[in-house]
């Protein structure tokens, strides 16, 4: 489908919420993913990770920007996206929120494998977006994203190489795979969270209005036919091995397969109280009314 | 393992040395030079090489050139002054650029 939707006015109620609701799923995805990697910068296990992932930071901030710009067509303004907004009216998988056990590098880097391929997974299913601005920011995004994904799967490769490593990354899996999977579940709309009747409507819209063109079980899908046997491979083991059979990755993630708190529905984990608490803190403590800018739109 | 790290900007143009990277493999190190070395300056291709597998010789071991006295190398003969004299010009001005480094000029 090509770009044919140039502004909301173009858009009914409804679209104009499965719009909104897609962008905070993506934007708030990629900026606190880029909140908690920052918190490695000078505490990477070289130089070199370290610069490597405050580059991937910085991209993903850049990123959520993009989006949170698209946003602002709907009414919003940058500062309260970011700064103003209540706990639960974040849309992020609860992936990103996870706080980092003290220097454990594999649970940076198997978070961020994780991520990244379902990242590629929603970008080629934005690229024919019918809403021109969100088809215009995949391209630039992808070009960073290419990188993000493969400096992950080397890491991870790596660590899955030593005895140590690969006991670490086990444990990450456990740890990380079920929040993982909220990546795929459904958004409650931007007014009502927590009101789970209209979630799958509002995630049918945004198939239907063709902002994006997969659906969730589609890319869950996708996601879980790379993932899990890329980790099958180097011996680490998901709960997601048990469900599949003769490479069928189309199965139902129940409830007990996934985490008390998905995220998307606007229930989080507690680390993401203190994550948000933290990073609002200096905007609060000097009262501001605006966010912070160096370039008037992000390009 | 050190990689030394060479840029370069454009097509064509030499690779120069631009710094080194700490990594365990060629492939790793080609993910931290683009980070260190190609993300702030345009660049067109990097080259790592393993710091052991540069080869080096010094002034202690050999009698370098670039010392001595070249006058008899100056394009007198010559006309510069035309098109097709490219060459000889370039050629002079590494000539004049040698003696001033010597300290001559």
């Amino acid at each position: 489908m090509s770009a044919t939707l140039e502004s909301p006015a173009d858009l009914d109620d409804e679209e104009r919420e499965a719009l909104e609701t897609l962008l905070k799923r993506l934007g708030d995805d990629e900026y606190v993913l880029a909140e908690r990697y920052t918190e490695w910068q000078v505490k990477a296990p070289t130089l070199e990770s370290d610069l490597a992932l405050a580059n991937n930071a910085q991209d993903e901030l850049g990123h959520a920007r993009l989006w949170y710009d698209v946003l602002e067509d709907l009414g919003y303004e940058e500062h309260e996206l970011v700064y103003e907004r209540e706990a639960d009216e974040w849309r992020h998988s609860t992936l990103v929120e996870r706080p980092f056990a003290e220097g454990d590098w594999a649970d940076a880097v198997l978070r961020h494998y994780l991520y990244d391929v379902a990242e590629d997974i929603r970008l080629d299913a934005l690229e024919g977006s019918s809403y021109a601005k969100i088809a215009d920011r995949v391209g630039k995004i992808r070009s960073e994203e290419e990188y993000h994904l493969e400096h992950a799967s080397n890491w991870v490769e790596r660590l899955a190489n030593g005895d140590e490593g690969a006991e670490r990354l086990q444990d990450a899996v456990d740890r990380l795979f079920p929040h993982a999977l909220t990546l795929f579940e459904p958004c409650a709309p931007a007014t009502g969270a927590g009101d789970a009747s209209g979630d799958e409507d509002v995630e049918e819209t945004i198939v239907s209005a063709g902002f994006r063109d997969a659906t969730l079980e589609e890319m869950r899908e996708g996601w879980l036919s790379t993932v899990v046997p890329f980790l099958d491979d180097l011996g680490l083991e998901t709960p997601a091995s048990e469900l599949v059979h003769f490479d069928e990755y189309e199965f139902d993630v129940t409830e007990d397969v996934l985490p008390d708190a998905v995220g998307r529905d606007g229930s989080h984990t507690d680390a993401w109280d203190d994550l948000r608490e933290e990073f609002t803190h200096t905007y609060r403590e000097l009262e501001r009314s605006e966010a912070t800018k160096i370039m008037d739109k992000p390009e | 393992m050190i990689w030394e790290v060479f840029r370069q900007e454009k097509q064509g143009d030499y690779h120069t040395h631009c710094g080194n990277v700490h990594a365990p493999d060629r492939e790793m190190a080609k993910q931290f030079a683009a980070i260190q070395h190609g993300r702030r300056k345009p660049t067109n291709s990097l080259w790592v090489v393993p710091k052991e597998e540069v080869g080096e010789t010094d002034a202690d071991d050999v009698a370098f050139g670039g010392t001595t006295d070249k006058a008899y190398r100056w394009a007198t003969a010559y006309n510069p002054d035309v098109d097709h004299a490219e060459e000889v010009v370039e050629s002079e001005g590494q000539q004049a650029e040698a003696e001033k480094q010597r300290g001559d000029a």
